[in-house]
């Protein structure tokens, strides 16, 4: 699968329309990453972005906010990635970022029982707040230590099964299953010609009463 | 204006920010000091007032009616806007220009004012229109904005529409709602970005130019109506700054450790990052639209991510950024914090607070906000008693406990440090060139002192003080007191005597009595006789000393100098020889000291020896000086001088019996010695000695 990476830059507000050349769909897709602090959330996302691990390019200005966009069949999937604080004091601030984001990446390490329990309450928290349809993976991060792994793959395996998550074990430092999550999530979300539903009041302390169902543009 | 009527003063206190109603909020300088809610209170009840009042001035725009200028200094402000709204051609697409909609126009248009000033506003008064700086140039953007003119058009009136939708509402006296008003441009704007995408007019337009049409119509509405759709009266935006604010402020105290952020707060590099950060964070407030808002957001975090990217060695990920803003923000304490979030959330497109990068950075900020207000010790890992304790006020200014602080103090005392330094280093550099300067003074004074007594010394030596004896040839003596002896034989010493006479006897009439009668004692005859030829032959003479004699002894002294001169001058007239023995005379009673001792061994009567001394070292005044003196003995050296120097007795007989002639000899005598001993010293000493030399000479004589 090709991907054009395009990092950087400000996504637009609106989806990227074909501009009559091309009968490619776009889409955009707002994704957050949630998962506690130090478990590879942003090597994650630097791998699949830009290819990277531990040689960060001098444009590469910060791993928070970054955008990659993938071709999948004949959709072309811009990616809108969000990274999360994981730190415990800011949970409760984790809504504010995935409002309105048609896919969640939580990502654990498998060398910390600690961080996947995180993982379980975040999921639990998507799945009680976050927009209804939303595709929301399960990343055991920093499978290439798996010798010395604390969680056991099968585990988190059953566990995804039983809250219809993807799931996945990754390693940002190989680049091992990185692109494949990704694509995977591209593939399961919706790439229906649905209109620009996406107006409605999204305040940060509001209410959440317009929750877009259907993001994906023409 | 709320300052105007007070007294001036040097500070502004607390009251003279808060408005005049005293509702306990901040007012401003454009709302006449009043907060926004008094503000928008007195606005409605002034616009009911002029409802009520005749309108067709206003309206009809021909004039300011009398109504327009009694309304206040405000709406009398914003009566030349409404020139511009008739005027403009924007705003005569208008359909329904009734009466209300117009007033509304004149107040949205206020709000572009604030960039004008007051004189300008005076002078737009005075003209009755001056296009708005901001109008023109959205109305300048529109016409570059590449999409058909169809599409302009379109935009245009979408533009209109929205607009007088939003002051219809807020001009509506039914309850008002923020989140009415947001959803109903909320709705615009996910129409017009449904006619831009699918309208015909905008076929031919590609995404990025519907895109910033879309933009611009945002801007544009958003821009003109800043003014009633930030922190509007009707919601609690204006509490929530103040206590975020408070809230804010309290927290001081807390350093980038109790946030577990990788900020480095003494590093003065990241500081100074911080502090563009900090700058940027502040400027939010300082723009209109919604979007120049999330741009500035975007501007500050890009710093953030610059400070954080040199502090961790990598991209920054959320688990840094997120603490590093929130530091940031405490640090900053912008001014209305809410009512900027809430203004953007409310009023931008959603999609834009939802993603991209603008989005993803506005929810960090949000979130920092929220975390602030929430935030209690756990969250910044101590204890709740250690955290209420540092939330006491003065808790942070008492102790500087928190590195921030006290790097900023560091950072202040070692400025005031280096400051003090230099300006001590300016000192002592003043001080070392005073002191060298006082040195080289010194040394110049040595110098000068040096040189002075040098010159002198060499003007001494030159002109030393030497009380040399008068060295007069021989021959000259000779001649000279032949000359007296035969002017005495011949009745002719008497012009002699007279001068010593004349001279003495305006001293002291006495010793001068004395003299004639020694005089008289001695040569009684001649003296006489000479007295009578003096006064009958040598009539210049007196005349020419006598004034002098008059005068206290100095001037007789410069008399003398006055002989001499003319003596030097070949003068005519027989006085010449006159005047030469006068100079003779009184040259030798210049000579003091000798003369003393003279008149002293004159007193001993040693005659034999003083005739030597006159020989040898004085001149031929020692001659006349005993004479008056009295001594009888003197008379028979002269005589035997006489006999000595007969021979050149007969040369200067010429001179002597032809007085009319000068003598070729004389002046060479007086050149010769006159200089040496007459220039300087004799002068003050001359005197002195001279007048008490007469009394001596009298006091001498009197006794005898």
């Amino acid at each position: 699968m090709a991907t054009t990476p395009r990092s950087g830059g400000a996504g637009s507000g609106t989806a990227q329309r074909p501009n009559g050349t091309s009968q490619n769909k776009s889409c955009q897709f707002k994704l957050v990453l949630l998962g506690e602090s130090a478990v590879g959330k942003s090597s994650l996302v630097l791998r699949f972005v830009k290819g990277q691990f531990h040689e960060y390019q001098e444009s590469t200005i910060g791993a928070a906010f970054l955008t990659q966009t993938i071709c999948i069949e004949d959709t072309v999937v811009k990616f809108e990635i969000w990274d999360t604080a994981g730190q415990e004091r800011y949970h409760s601030l984790a809504p504010m970022y995935y409002r309105g984001a048609q896919a969640a990446i939580v990502v654990y390490d498998i060398q910390n029982q600690d961080s996947f329990q995180r993982a379980k309450t975040w999921v639990k928290e998507l799945h009680k707040q976050a927009s209804p349809n939303i595709v929301i993976a399960l990343a055991g991060n920093k499978a290439d230590l798996s010798n010395i792994r604390v969680v056991e793959f099968d585990e988190a395996k059953q566990y995804a099964e039983e809250n219809g998550l993807l799931f996945m074990e990754t390693s940002a430092k190989t680049g091992m299953n990185v692109n494949d999550i990704f694509l995977a999530i591209a593939k399961k979300l919706p790439k229906n010609d649905g209109a620009n539903n996406q107006g409605g009041s999204i305040r940060p302390n509001g209410n959440e009463t317009n929750r877009p169902t259907n993001n994906c543009c023409k | 204006m709320a300052t105007a009527a007070r007294p001036p003063s040097l500070r502004l206190g607390q009251q003279d920010l808060k408005c005049r109603r005293g509702c306990g909020y901040y007012g401003t300088p454009q709302n006449d000091g009043l907060c926004s809610k008094c503000f928008r209170d007195r606005n409605d009840k002034q616009r009911k007032m002029l409802k009520a009042g005749d309108m067709q001035p206003i309206i009809g725009g021909s004039s300011h009616g009398p109504a327009s200028f009694s309304a206040g200094g405000t709406l009398e402000r914003r009566s030349p806007q409404h020139f511009l709204v008739r005027d403009t051609p924007k705003k005569q697409v208008d359909k329904e220009p009734d009466t209300t909609s117009m007033l509304q126009k004149k107040k949205f248009t206020a709000v572009l004012q604030k960039t004008l000033q007051a004189g300008a506003q005076k002078i737009a008064q005075q003209r009755g229109y001056v296009p708005d700086p901001t109008e023109s140039q959205f109305v300048k953007q529109l016409q570059k904005l590449r999409i058909p003119d169809d599409g302009k058009r379109k935009l245009k009136s979408e533009i209109q529409r929205l607009d007088n939708e939003i002051r219809k509402y807020m001009n509506s006296h039914s309850s008002k709602n923020i989140d009415e008003l947001s959803d109903t441009v909320q709705n615009t704007y996910t129409k017009v970005a449904d006619i831009v995408h699918n309208d015909p007019r905008f076929e031919i337009a590609t995404n990025e130019d519907r895109e910033s049409a879309i933009d611009f119509f945002e801007k544009v509405v958003m821009t003109q109506n800043h003014k009633f759709l930030f922190s509007p009266y009707f919601t609690t935006d204006e509490e929530s700054d103040m206590m975020v604010q408070k809230r804010i402020r309290q927290l001081s105290w807390i350093t980038s450790k109790h946030l577990d952020c990788s900020i480095d707060e003494v590093n003065a590099e990241a500081r100074d990052l911080v502090y563009n950060a900090i700058s940027e964070l502040v400027g939010i407030d300082s723009y209109y639209s919604p979007q120049e808002k999330l741009q500035c957001t975007v501007r500050c975090c890009r710093h953030i991510f610059d400070l954080l990217k040199r502090a961790t060695g990598g991209p920054a990920s959320a688990d840094d950024f997120l603490p590093a803003l929130i530091f940031v923000v405490l640090k900053a304490n912008p001014v209305r914090l809410h009512s900027n979030i809430n203004f953007v959330t409310r009023f931008t497109n959603a999609s834009r607070v939802m993603s991209g990068e603008g989005g993803y950075y506005f929810t960090n900020l949000c979130s920092a906000i929220a975390f602030i207000e929430n935030l209690n010790g756990e969250s910044l890992g101590i204890s709740k008693e250690e955290f209420d304790a540092l939330m006491q006020p003065d808790a942070g200014l008492q102790s500087f406990s928190s590195p921030w602080e006290s790097a900023l103090m560091a950072c202040e005392s070692l400025h005031l440090i280096s400051e003090n330094m230099k300006q001590m280093e300016k000192l002592q550099r003043k001080n070392a060139d005073i002191s060298s300067g006082i040195a080289s003074f010194e040394k110049e004074l040595i110098e000068f002192q040096r040189e002075v007594t040098e010159r002198v010394d060499t003007v001494m030596a030159k002109a030393p003080l030497t009380l040399l004896p008068i060295k007069t040839p021989a021959f000259l003596i000779g001649q000279a007191r032949s000359q007296l002896l035969q002017d005495m034989h011949e009745g002719e010493a008497g012009h002699y005597q007279a001068n010593v006479l004349s001279g003495s006897q305006s001293l002291t009439v006495h010793s001068g009595m004395v003299k004639t009668a020694v005089a008289a004692e001695e040569s009684g005859l001649a003296l006489k006789d000479t007295s009578i030829s003096s006064i009958g032959r040598l009539s210049p003479l007196p005349n020419l000393q006598q004034p002098d004699n008059l005068f206290a002894s100095p001037i007789f002294n410069y008399a003398a100098f006055d002989a001499v001169s003319l003596l030097e001058e070949p003068s005519s007239g027989g006085c010449v020889d006159v005047l030469m023995l006068g100079a003779e005379l009184q040259g030798g009673l210049t000579n003091i000291n000798y003369d003393f001792d003279l008149s002293d061994q004159s007193g001993e009567n040693s005659t034999a020896e003083e005739s030597k001394l006159n020989l040898d070292e004085f001149d031929p005044l020692a001659q006349p000086q005993p004479q008056p003196c009295g001594a009888p003995a003197a008379v028979e050296p002269e005589t035997s001088l006489i006999n000595t120097t007969t021979d050149s007795l007969i040369d200067s007989d010429v001179p002597g019996t032809c007085v009319s002639l000068p003598s070729p000899l004389k002046p060479e005598v007086a050149n010769y010695r006159g200089f040496s001993n007459f220039e300087i010293p004799s002068i003050s000493c001359n005197t002195g000695d001279f007048s008490s030399l007469g009394h001596d000479v009298g006091t001498t004589e009197k006794p005898k």
